[in-house]
């Protein structure tokens, strides 16, 4: 750990105290100084100073693992190696469902299904392990206000009938989740540094952002001097501490993100989602109505290259017609791309494996990157659709 | 001999002292004698006697530079070194595309730093590399043991294993085909459980425990000699925030790849570094350039660049010693690597039928 301090890597006690005459008191201090440096705030010769390096190092490395005693710690625990999504395909192809011990990320237009998701998500944490659950409370940091008790329950009674068969059962449940409404980046940040010890406390056994994107667009304005760089900061120190209480608690955590728009010459504009009108400036970016011709503005994932990266996986919901959602598995270290269709109904998501629409192979590209279809494209193509197969009939918009 | 006492590596305040006292070579210093030397500067008898010990190792190290001998001196003719590189192997990735534009494959003794979007397939590459590096010499591997340091946490060990299943059904066929004891001898160490328990893995959390685990890496590898691949996967994630003073940030960065640097060559393993890509504003326009600045691209001896086109992943070697600069295509599939000529594509319907024999050939 970076900020140990000195005198617990066994340095002696006069050599710390002299190095805190010159301010450096943690490993971290004494690590970042040259090998010059630090002969001259130890007053040690070349030799010794190496052999304190190597101690002082010895108290900050990590611990070694053989890939072999990793593989034999989780198929001790497979059940806790995944929380399934009780959408049976996509766990299929995601070996098991939601990774734990790692980031997920959901992303996707408005109002397709993501706070769904994340309420389905919940409930299936707190079932039993023998029903696929983790037996476990769940902390659900809402930034959006858009998490709904109501729906809560009745995703969980119209998924798992015979399981909630009581009130008592439901109360329980919604006694496991914990729901925090932060508003600001940092009651976000310090919420997050928090957890470590309300996981333990509580036994949380899973983490929901929702969303991430909304807060730090409301306060990083990337057109700015210097918010870009802050608003990197802050998504990347999110990021790390997310993926040590993922790690050390072997927890699933899932963030939501918005998208954005990014012209074809690779500007991104952030999308003003509170204005109303902001579905019909995005179809005058978007180009050309239904002419086909390529558009020269994407709707794609906020935030940005950086945060594509902290993620390990991103599943990506975007709309297809006027039912029917898609899910693509954009970015997963162990899926390979896969789309399915969904409906979102009483129970939350809903699969469709139906005849007409068959799970199509697909060829992703870069996640970072990867173009979404917006309610307006999608209800678009519909409509040119219908007006296709039925030439006699005059469009009516 | 005649060494300034100035150079000397002593402790600073001792040195004062004797420039002090006005010793000007190490050959005086060794004439006094310890004895002696403590009455004239004022320090104790043992302290004396351990700055002549440094003395006199600092100038036995300096004749033997000075004679031409080996150790930490580093002197040949390029006849021995191309003879050096010749018998050197490589480090095959399975992807002959990529290994043709590699030169046959990762070298080994050099820094091979592999930049690309997320999502493209840097952490599989460095998990597929970790598996081949042991593969045994008769199928034309090293048969070395891999360190593998993660920084992001995308090191996945279901999938690292079906990377080390397929490695291992595939030289099971060249051994089926060929028929060769000493490829059936190999074989039998060569199994699943062998692979995962020579890749020795390490989470650093920041790029302090980074910093520790780099040096305390020349005394692992001394005491793990088979170690023939450092993989550093994600050496920009944790260099990338929480860093208001730059310089520092470079000055470390630099003393890192000295180290590695050092690590290569005597250690004689390759080093494969992940690099994430940065977005750079320019006037109109933005463009996908590798993250951690200019300086940084001096590090690394190989450079390759993994980005898409459309749906086509594509790596292009960017900057190396002694091969062309190239792109070719390739495909990441259930089991591992494949590259796809130019002309066709290779179905990609091919992944879903065999994720499912994957999976029921699984470690348990």
């Amino acid at each position: 750990m970076a900020t140990k301090k000195l005198r617990r890597a066994k340095l002696s006690q006069e050599l710390c105290e002299r190095l805190s005459r010159y301010q450096i008191t943690t490993c971290q201090d004494f690590l970042c100084l040259s090998l010059l440096e630090l002969m001259k705030v130890t007053g040690q010769s070349y030799r010794n100073v190496q052999k304190l390096l190597r101690k002082v190092s010895q108290a900050c490395a990590p611990k070694m693992q053989t890939a072999y005693e990793m593989k034999m710690r989780r198929s001790v625990n497979p059940s806790t190696a995944f929380l399934p999504t009780s959408l049976h395909s996509l766990d299929k192809v995601l070996h098991g469902g939601i990774p734990c011990g790692s980031l997920t990320e959901l992303t996707s237009p408005p109002g397709c299904g993501k706070t769904q998701f994340c309420i389905t998500m919940s409930v299936l944490a707190t079932l039993p392990v023998s029903m696929g659950g983790l037996d476990g409370a769940v902390i659900y940091i809402d930034t959006e206000s858009a998490f709904s008790a109501e729906r809560l329950i009745e995703v969980a009674g119209n998924r798992f009938p015979t399981y909630f068969d009581s009130d008592e059962k439901l109360f329980c449940m919604t006694r496991s989740i914990h729901l925090y409404r932060e508003l600001t980046c940092d009651s976000v940040l310090k919420r997050i540094k928090s957890l470590e010890e309300e996981i333990i406390s509580k036994k949380i056994k899973l983490i929901i952002i929702d969303s991430v994107a909304s807060v730090v667009r409301k306060e990083f304005d990337t057109k700015l001097q210097g918010n870009l760089a802050e608003r990197s900061n802050f998504l990347a120190r999110g990021a790390s501490l997310l993926k040590y209480l993922a790690e050390e608690f072997s927890i699933p955590v899932i963030l939501t993100n918005q998208i954005t728009t990014s012209l074809s010459n690779g500007l991104a504009i952030p999308v003003d989602l509170v204005s109303p009108a902001y579905e019909l400036s995005l179809s005058e970016v978007s180009g050309a109505s239904g002419s086909g011709k390529r558009e020269s503005a994407c709707v794609t994932a906020a935030l940005g290259n950086t945060w594509s990266h902290s993620v390990n996986t991103r599943l990506i919901l975007q709309y297809h017609d006027l039912l029917t959602r898609q899910i693509l598995v954009a970015k997963s270290p162990v899926a390979p791309f896969s789309t399915f269709f969904y409906t979102i109904e009483k129970s939350g998501l809903v699969l469709q494996d139906g005849k007409n629409l068959s799970n199509l192979p697909w060829d992703g590209t870069n996640p970072a990157l990867q173009t979404i279809q917006v309610r307006n494209a999608a209800l678009r193509n519909a409509l040119l659709n219908i007006t296709d197969e039925t030439p006699g009939d005059t469009p009516s918009l | 001999m005649q060494r300034d006492v100035g150079s000397l590596p002593l402790s600073p305040a001792l040195r004062a002292r004797l420039l002090a006292a006005g010793f000007q070579t190490a050959q005086e210093l060794l004439e006094t004698g310890p004895c002696g030397l403590s009455k004239e500067i004022g320090i104790s008898k043992e302290e004396a006697l351990e700055a002549l010990q440094v003395v006199r190792q600092e100038c036995a190290g300096d004749a033997a530079k000075a004679a031409g001998g080996s150790g930490s001196t580093r002197k040949c003719t390029a006849l021995e070194l191309l003879e050096e590189e010749q018998a050197q192997g490589f480090i095959i990735t399975f992807c002959s595309a990529l290994d043709n534009i590699l030169g046959g494959g990762v070298q080994l003794t050099k820094i091979t730093e592999i930049c690309g979007a997320p999502g493209v397939g840097k952490t599989q590459l460095c998990m597929q590399l970790a598996v081949d590096v042991q593969i045994p010499e008769c199928f034309g591997g090293v048969a070395g043991e891999a360190v593998f340091i993660d920084t992001e946490g995308s090191f996945m060990v279901d999938r690292a294993a079906d990377i080390a299943t397929a490695c291992v059904r595939h030289c099971q066929l060249i051994a089926e085909a060929h028929q060769e004891d000493d490829h059936l001898k190999a074989l039998e160490t060569f199994s699943l459980e062998s692979i995962l328990s020579h890749i020795y893995y390490f989470r650093c959390r920041d790029y302090i425990e980074l910093l520790a685990q780099v040096y305390l890496l020349p005394d692992f590898l001394s005491e793990h000699s088979k170690v023939r691949l450092v993989v550093i996967d994600g050496i920009a994630f944790p260099f990338r925030h929480d860093f208001e003073d730059l310089s520092l940030r470079t000055r470390l960065l630099n003393g890192l790849a000295q180290q590695l640097i050092i690590i290569a060559n005597d250690h004689k393993s390759a080093v494969v570094l992940t690099n994430q890509m940065t977005t750079r504003f320019g006037q109109n326009q933005s463009v996908l350039v590798p993250a951690l600045g200019e300086s940084w691209g001096h590090a690394a001896t190989v450079r390759l660049i993994f980005h898409w086109d459309n749906t086509q992943r594509l790596a292009t070697l960017y900057k190396s010693p002694s091969q062309k600069e190239s792109t070719i295509p390739y495909n990441i599939t259930v089991r591992k690597w494949d590259h796809i000529p130019r002309l066709f594509r290779s179905c990609d319907a091919a992944v879903q039928p065999s994720l499912c024999s994957c999976q029921t050939d699984g470690f348990s």
